[in-house]
């Protein structure tokens, strides 16, 4: 029997509930909020990166990098990098969930390779890319000269082929996922649809765009969203394609300037703001992203 | 049990456990740049025998890419949790002194004989006539060149940028007479690191400095043009793509046949060459080194010193058996062990190894003689210093060199003469304006 204290005590469902939570939700705050917070906090200091000094400075962040012309070229490369890989992706994966959606012998041992990519460490996928694409002992070079294709070998890591070899890299190494996405939602569209298009008299490219683009629009919604953030605050791979020589100034992209003007030029301020800049870029393209396309489901 | 009980219990459990741990090893953090597995063999070696004979005393060494040194010192000394002793540029040690985070390793020069070290050396991150850096080992950069193609084309050591160009272009070559050049004058690294080294270098040759008394950039000076337009023509007689290369990539192009000279060479490319040229090449009769050349305003060649000083951390905890373990490292047999795995390029600190047989015996430095006596010379007349460094007062006067460095600022200057085609003095200028925002922002420039 519950004694009289007991009961005094004892607090409405909905507060336990909310009590039982609380830690994580205060352990998700710390984890995620709080940095953000403080990220944009420490955009209106001048502030070193690593020693404790800083003077507060309103907006000279932001007003200094919207006139810094390496940060509109960090922008515009980071933009090309962005969208071109973006579309090489979806253009290969959607190819390749295609094919790997058809029976033939072995697709399960193929659907495994194709994944391959994306399971590999970064740091591992840029290592063998630049061994492959080196200019004087690489394996594309040797390729491409004994089919003729070119006199001399080509410089992929060099200021005309930089950017090339890394979208090159950064496709092979992601397209898998607009793969799994893809071939996911190929596997549940009713074969009935397909009957019907045939009945109809649909050959095999009216089918694709009037069955299966359709069918894919919304999972292919979600891939390209979640790549573009992706992609546009990649810095992995960019930052190894330069690592022990490459013409870093023609792959600077954003978040690359962003991680130099803080550890390079140790100003966590104006590193700070850009990163605000970016965030702020990138929900803004989220919400027109959404807006066009509830506009394209009314229709 | 009781709870209290069952919380006594573990809470002793957890201390006896623990404590004879944490009593037993007092831990000496230390981070260096030596990545070669052969170094790094004897760095460890010789930290296990310290510890035989310093029992409660622990190294814990880890050898670490240049890239990532300074941002995880710096993170560090953020965190509050140095290590005990880390290796660095010069530049970073003269900042993180100038920001009180050194203790002075006096004690470990006095236990090797102040007159002992190479007076070169001791002018390395010493203020006010404290030694906050002691360098493990130095050595200089050389100009290496292909000895047979010279030899053959009749061409002489080159005293002035010009003839080192005429040099360049006459080595540049088809070798299998079919016009298809597949041998090139010169390699050059195109990061930001080595660019910046080889502008240290060539502003010294120049005559010419980085910035003023008042800390106010000399970029459009003459001396500044003058070195962008040899750059320019330099690399004509690149390999195509040539930016792209990295400090171990140059050395590629050298005994992998594709380039004849190496203007940021240094001794480690002995042993890379003795390991990867084909045999009947791997010697100094085919890689032989010249002195640098002079440009056009400059009266003698400057070069630079890979000298990275061991700096001793003043928030780190076991300060006294870091001074200890450097008093063993500096002991010549130990030393001897150390400088030895790569010798051409680790040149000893100390007086009395480099004057004994035991190192002059050693079979590599028997091979390459002409390379040591090269980089003796450059040191011998003070023609050697640190990255960015162009007189010895930068050291302590100039503490920004390391944010310089950081910023790739100089780098983008030298792509945009030699790969964007600009004028040298609008690229000068506009690495002028970039560089005055820094320092301005540092509170080191003023104005």
């Amino acid at each position: 029997m519950p004694s009289a204290n007991s009961e005094l005590f004892r607090l409405p469902e909905a507060a336990v509930g909310i009590l039982l939570i609380l830690p994580a939700i205060l352990l998700l705050l710390s984890l995620t909020l709080y940095p953000v917070l403080y990220g944009v906090w420490i955009s209106f200091f001048n502030k070193h990166s690593f020693f404790p000094q800083q003077t507060f400075i309103g907006f000279d962040n932001y007003i200094s990098l919207l006139r810094d012309p390496e940060f509109w070229a960090s922008v515009w490369r980071g933009t090309v990098y962005a969208l071109s890989t973006i579309a090489l992706q979806i253009i290969l994966g959607v190819a390749a969930a295609l094919l790997l959606n058809e029976v033939f012998p072995g697709r399960n041992i193929l659907r495994g390779i194709v994944i391959f990519p994306y399971v590999v460490p970064t740091v591992v996928a840029v290592i063998i890319w630049k061994w492959l694409l080196n200019s004087q002992f690489g394996l594309v070079n040797y390729l491409i000269e004994k089919a003729g294709l070119v006199d001399q070998p080509i410089s992929f890591m060099g200021k005309d082929w930089i950017m090339v070899s890394l979208i090159i890299v950064s496709v092979w190494q992601f397209f898998p996922f607009v793969v799994i996405g893809v071939l996911a939602r190929l596997q549940t569209i009713p074969d009935e649809l397909y009957d019907a298009a045939k009945v109809d008299g649909g050959n095999a490219w009216q089918r694709f765009v009037y069955v299966t683009l359709p069918q894919l629009k919304s999972v292919l919604f979600v891939i390209v969203l979640l790549r573009s953030i992706w992609m546009f605050t990649k810095f992995d791979t960019p930052w190894l394609m330069i690592q022990g020589g490459g013409a870093e100034t023609y792959i600077r992209t954003l978040p690359i300037y962003t991680y130099m003007r803080t550890f390079a030029y140790y100003e966590a301020g104006l590193g700070s703001a850009m990163a605000v800049v970016m965030f702020l870029a990138l929900a803004g393209a989220a919400v027109l992203y959404f807006r066009i396309w509830r506009r394209e489901e009314n229709l | 049990m009781h709870m209290s009980r069952m919380v006594a219990l573990a809470t002793a459990l957890t201390v006896g456990i623990a404590a004879p741990a944490l009593a037993q090893d007092k831990l000496v953090r230390v981070w260096h740049t030596e990545t070669e597995p052969q170094t790094i063999k004897a760095f460890n070696d010789l930290a296990r025998r310290f510890e035989a004979k310093n029992p409660g005393i622990k190294i814990e060494a880890e050898g670490l890419a240049w890239t990532d040194l300074e941002g995880k010192i710096m993170a560090s000394l953020a965190a509050g949790s140095p290590p005990e002793l880390s290796h660095g540029q010069p530049i970073t040690c003269t900042a993180l002194q100038s920001k009180d985070l050194l203790n002075p390793l006096d004690e470990v020069v006095k236990a090797i004989g102040e007159d002992n070290i190479w007076e070169q050396v001791k002018r390395v991150c010493n203020v006010g006539g404290k030694q906050f850096g002691l360098v493990h080992a130095a050595g200089t950069s050389l100009l290496i060149y292909r000895k047979d193609m010279a030899d053959k084309a009749g061409l002489k050591p080159p005293k002035t940028w010009n003839d080192f160009l005429a040099n360049a272009k006459a080595l540049t070559q088809s070798t299998k007479g079919d016009g298809k050049i597949d041998i090139y004058g010169i390699t050059l690294p195109g990061d930001n690191l080595f660019i910046n080294i080889l502008m240290g270098e060539l502003i010294k040759s120049n005559g010419g400095a980085l910035f003023d008394k008042n800390n106010k950039p000399l970029f459009t000076d003459q001396k500044m043009i003058e070195v962008l337009e040899f750059w320019r023509e330099l690399v004509k007689y690149a390999p195509p793509g040539w930016e792209g290369d990295g400090y171990l990539q140059t050395f590629q192009n050298l005994y992998g046949q594709k380039a004849a000279m190496m203007f940021q060479g240094y001794g480690r490319g002995a042993g890379l060459i003795e390991k990867f040229a084909p045999k009947e090449k791997a010697n100094d009769k085919t890689f032989d080194v010249w002195s640098k050349p002079v440009g056009p305003s400059g009266k003698e060649p400057g070069v630079q010193v890979d000298e990275e000083p061991w700096m001793l951390f003043k928030d780190a905890k076991h300060q006294k058996e870091a001074i200890e373990f450097l008093k063993f490292f500096y002991q010549d047999d130990n030393y001897l062990e150390y400088v030895s795995t790569v010798p051409i390029h680790l040149f000893p600190i100390t007086k009395s190894l480099r004057a004994s047989p035991k190192y002059q015996n050693l079979e590599m430095i028997q091979r390459w003689k002409g390379w040591i006596e090269v980089q003796q010379g450059y040191l011998d007349k003070d023609q050697g210093k640190p990255t960015l460094v162009v007189d010895w007062s930068d050291m302590t006067e100039k503490p920004y060199l390391l944010e310089v460095l950081g910023s790739g600022i100089v780098r983008d200057m030298v792509m945009d003469v030699v790969l964007e085609k600009w004028e040298p003095k609008r690229a000068a200028d506009k690495a002028q304006r970039r560089l005055e925002d820094l320092l301005r922002s540092k509170g080191y420039l003023k104005g």
